[in-house]
């Protein structure tokens, strides 16, 4: 006991301590007496809703958004479809029930299974659909026997609908049930089962078309027929969203391309409003909406010529003769070469030691700036390129905005390149060969951009200089700020559109797209996709021999109010194919806009 | 480190209390959650094997070293909340996790020894009738630094259980009138500032359905009702282990960690719970009575700060189930599934283990 001394007296402590032991012992007795209370007492209270009445809870999906054009024509909509689905706590037996399941809604067993499992980890109270779109007789089917099938429900849903089916389904896009990846980043916040936008306006505006969902609180019996609804929070539509497109010039692209492959790009330069966005071969976006992967889409996806592909923001093309506008305005601007300037054509030239070829075999004869776009003359602009040199040649038409994106409301979109040495140092590890440089004058070479690019150098052509970024959703206020003008005088503009000019309306490549009184103004372009040797060696039957067909212009000549700009994939000449089918498009427009 | 002498006072009844309480949880962590992916209960096994194996390991450690070293611990501690705070894996929306090879584990759980230790060193010498306002604020510097770092990560529920350390503190030094009033008025300050600043919306709905469940039964008084119907129609003996409709098939969402008591109570009953309260006031009574083997002040301080922090997130978890408090994310300690929480309780365990077997050593 010697020790005992030197401790200090803790009593003072233990007291305390003690008090608050009794104040947990007067706690546990206020916890005996609310078990007490709710346990015993209220014990049949709360045993009837656990037992004889049971919760269940329903999402109500709400509607989504619909989407028009910019008069109003509705593009996407809702129409009323069923579906079944599988609560798994009510089976008796789980086995069995998939089996009975399967022959009852004609399902696969295999399918079905696989449907269940990839939903394993929901809670068991939680509906897992099934098959949807039902019939209306499978729909009477399954609630003729809701006493042998307590685990199977009938839901009604709003289901996606695109009245116009492939017209302009690359920018509306489509649904599917969302990915795994998809809840993890994109769409937070989203549930197993839901259908989310996967491509075009769909997936751009996804947040605005969703709404809210709603909920319900439904008391059910034991075989779960709905007893008396507890609480319900109704679903909130989404919000329709009206679009730039027109309708009638959309459905007019559409016709024109047609069994044909390539894309259509119709805008207002002033603004960037996209009056029709077209990409063939297409697709009927109607056909995804289904929560079991469909054959079609199958095919869809492995098919050879890509039909899912927006070409328009995602076909990468060598520009061809439409680069030539670029290479004028560039010529001009930095005083490289002046309008009147003029070169010989005699059908062929050689330069650097490589014969290159006019596409006019007997010669454009004399050239200046004016004739030289007309006629599309090729010596001209090679002799122009080889004067400017590549690096002016790159600046102007990153400029115009050639390699990089226009930043147009859709996903995916591709950049495009200009090449210059630097770029082929880095990704080819070679130096800048002149050669190169006369290839790249006429928009052949390694230069790529897509039609929605061109479209956008057209407007800005058109309008003299100003930029602007191409949209498809109409937002409250039609005009958007952030335009810029390029370091290009409008002067410079004046003069590359007066060559435009004549080539729709003085005999030019551009000839085919004239419309009286309209003051068209365009530049038609032909890529070729090998060289002039090697297509005799594949001879004509080949595919792949024919050149790429582009056009592209604006009208009227002063206070411009469309561009359009169509690529036809092995079309043949720009002037034969993709010209008359502008005219169509200009006519079209000036009908119903111009009068 | 530990001689023949210490080994024998080691406590082996609170040990076994200890136990008795984790296995009983683990028989319905088992019943909750057999039919849902993840083998939550071998899981729990496992964490009931390393903690205990911890729990033996922290006795050959004085107490007293603990308490000296601790303000180093405390920063080292601290860095390691600010560097989860930053680096942490999200999950469920609050950062709260350093993930490991097998299990992950939550620092801010971790962290209560620690403020424990840090606490007990504060106070081990301090001797005056009445706490002085300068001890309280430093000492609840301490305290807050941590908890605005876990609020912060969010994880209000976690934060909540630092409330009792510092409150045991204060309790044992005595708290004199001019104390108790600006501890008040901090208090109040501190709870118009969260409320407006730190609690989210679903936050504040939870405490405001609290009046009334009934009237937001899809929202914020859902888990609420869903937990008094499992607990209620369980009765006098329950509708037997694993037969619970509520906890088999229904909504709790959180039934084998939060809501573990309403399986108790449904499938055992109210002579259930009165057993399971009963196994647990054992534990908690032979905690707070350990207090009168501690030697030194500083035990003193561990015992009951140890004993009243375990006792108040059980008062909270049960309170909760029966819906007579917010649904705060606190769980019942040692029975709900959940390591870091166990392994955190067991080294508490420890501490008092660790200062009633050394009482009569000299200095």
């Amino acid at each position: 006991m010697r020790e005992k001394k030197i401790y200090e007296d803790l009593s003072p402590l233990h007291n305390k301590v003690q008090l608050t032991r009794f104040g947990v012992l007067v706690i546990f007795f206020i916890l005996l007496i609310s078990f007490w209370k709710i346990q015993i007492l209220d014990h049949n209270k709360f045993w009837k809703q656990s037992e004889a009445n049971r919760i269940r809870e329903m999402t109500l999906p709400p509607q989504r958004g619909l989407i028009k054009d910019r008069n109003g024509e509705i593009l996407a909509t809702n129409i009323a479809s069923f579906k079944a689905s599988i609560i798994r706590e009510n089976c008796r037996d789980f086995e069995q029930s998939c089996q009975k399941i399967s022959t009852l809604l004609e399902l696969e067993p295999e399918v079905l299974k696989e449907r269940i499992d990839k939903y394993k980890d929901l809670p068991l109270f939680q509906p897992i659909v099934v098959k949807d779109n039902l019939l209306l007789e499978e729909v009477s089917k399954v609630k003729a026997r809701t006493i042998e099938f307590p685990e199977l429900i009938i839901q009604s849903e709003p289901k996606r609908y695109y009245p116009y089916k492939s017209l302009a389904a690359h920018v509306i896009g489509y649904l599917q049930e969302i990915s795994q990846a998809e809840m993890q980043s994109l769409y937070k916040g989203r549930q197993q089962g839901d259908l989310v936008g996967k491509t075009g306006i769909e997936r751009e505006y996804e947040e605005k078309l969703v709404g809210q969902k709603g909920r319900i609180l439904e008391v059910v019996d034991s075989v779960g027929r709905r007893r008396e609804e507890i609480s319900r929070i109704n679903p909130s539509p989404g919000e329709d969203i009206r679009l730039t497109l027109d309708f009638r010039l959309q459905k007019k692209a559409d016709e024109l391309l047609e069994g044909r492959e390539g894309a259509v790009v119709i805008l207002k330069p002033d603004t960037g409003e996209i009056l029709a966005l077209a990409s063939f071969p297409t697709f009927d976006p109607n056909k995804f909406i289904n929560r079991f992967t469909p054959d079609e889409w199958l095919d869809l996806i492995q098919s050879p010529e890509f039909p899912l592909e927006n070409r328009a923001i995602r076909g990468l093309y060598a520009p061809g003769s439409i680069f030539k506008l670029a290479l004028a305005l560039g010529a001009l601007e930095s005083k490289a070469v002046s309008e009147w300037k003029t070169y010989y054509c005699s059908g062929s030239i050689n330069l650097y030691g490589n014969p290159r070829a006019c596409w006019f075999r007997g010669g454009h004869g004399s050239m200046n700036l004016y004739d030289g776009i007309k006629n599309s003359c090729n010596i001209y602009f090679y002799q122009v390129g080889k004067t400017m040199g590549i690096e002016k040649i790159a600046h102007y038409s990153r400029m115009l905005g050639f390699g990089k994106k226009t930043e147009i409301d859709l996903h995916g979109e591709k950049m495009g390149l200009v090449p210059d040495p630097d770029w082929k140092k880095r990704v080819k590890e070679e130096p800048w060969y002149p050669g190169e440089t006369i290839s790249v004058s006429i928009g052949q070479g390694p230069i790529t951009v897509t039609p929605i690019q061109v479209a956008l150098y057209t407007a800005c052509i058109a309008n003299r200089g100003k930029k602007v970024i191409p949209y498809l959703y109409q937002k409250k206020t039609l005009f958007r700020e952030d335009t810029d003008l390029v370091a290009i005088q409008p002067d410079t503009f004046e003069k590359v559109i007066r060559g435009m000019w004549k080539s729709v309306n003085d005999g030019g490549t551009g000839r085919g797209s004239r419309v009286d009184g309209f003051d068209v103004c365009g530049k038609t372009g032909s890529t070729q996709l090998v060289s002039s040797a090697t297509a005799k060696k594949l001879g004509v039957e080949s595919k792949i021999v024919k050149t790429h067909s582009w056009f592209t212009g604006f009208a009227p000549k002063d206070n411009p109010q469309i561009v359009v700009t169509i690529l036809v994939e092995y079309g043949g000449m720009g002037g034969a194919t993709a010209a008359p089918l502008a005219r169509e498009l200009f006519h079209l427009f000036r009908e119903n806009y111009d009068r | 480190m530990i001689d023949r002498n210490q080994l024998r006072n080691i406590d082996w009844i609170l040990i076994g209390l200890l136990v008795l309480n984790s296995l009983i949880g683990l028989a319905f962590i088992h019943s909750s959650s057999h039919h849902l992916y993840g083998n939550y209960a071998l899981k729990q096994l496992v964490w009931i094997v390393v903690s205990l194996s911890a729990l033996f390991l922290f006795l050959s450690v004085n107490y007293r070293s603990l308490v000296n070293y601790s303000f180093y611990f405390y920063v080292v501690t601290v860095s390691i909340l600010a560097g989860v705070l930053l680096f942490g894996t999200l999950t469920s929306g609050a950062k709260s996790w350093i993930v490991l090879p097998f299990f992950w584990i939550q620092p801010s759980e971790i962290a209560k020894i620690i403020v424990i230790l840090v606490l007990a060193n504060i106070f081990s010498n301090y001797k005056r009738e009445y706490l002085t306002v300068g001890q309280a604020l430093l000492s609840s510097l301490f305290v807050f630094a941590p908890v605005v770092l876990i609020a912060l990560q969010p994880d209000l529920g976690t934060a909540l259980t630092y409330i009792p350390i510092l409150m045991s503190a204060f309790i044992l030094a005595g708290m004199g009138r001019k104390t108790l009033i600006i501890l008040v008025i901090l208090g109040l300050l501190i709870g118009i500032v969260g409320w407006s600043v730190f609690l989210k919306d679903y936050q504040k709905e939870r405490i405001t359905t609290l009046v009334s469940p009934e009237k937001d039964p899809l929202g914020a008084g859902y888990h609420s009702i869903q937990s008094k119907i499992a607990i209620g129609s369980g009765g006098f003996l329950g509708k037997g282990y694993k037969k619970g409709t509520q906890s088999q098939l229904r909504f709790l969402p959180a039934r084998h960690t939060d809501f573990i008591l309403s399986v108790i109570g449904e499938e055992f009953g109210f002579m259930g719970v009165v057993t399971m309260l009963l196994c647990y006031f054992l534990f908690l009574s032979r905690l707070f009575q350990s207090v009168i083997k501690a030697r030194d002040r500083t035990g003193v301080y561990i015992i009951f700060m140890v004993a009243l922090t375990i006792t108040f997130q059980f008062g909270i978890n049960v309170f909760m189930t029966i819906g007579l408090f917010p649904i705060a994310g606190v769980p019942l300690p040692l029975v709900s599934y959940g390591g870091s929480s166990l392994l955190t309780n067991y080294l508490a365990v420890s501490l008092v283990l660790n200062v009633k077997m050394r009482r009569f050593v000299n200095v």
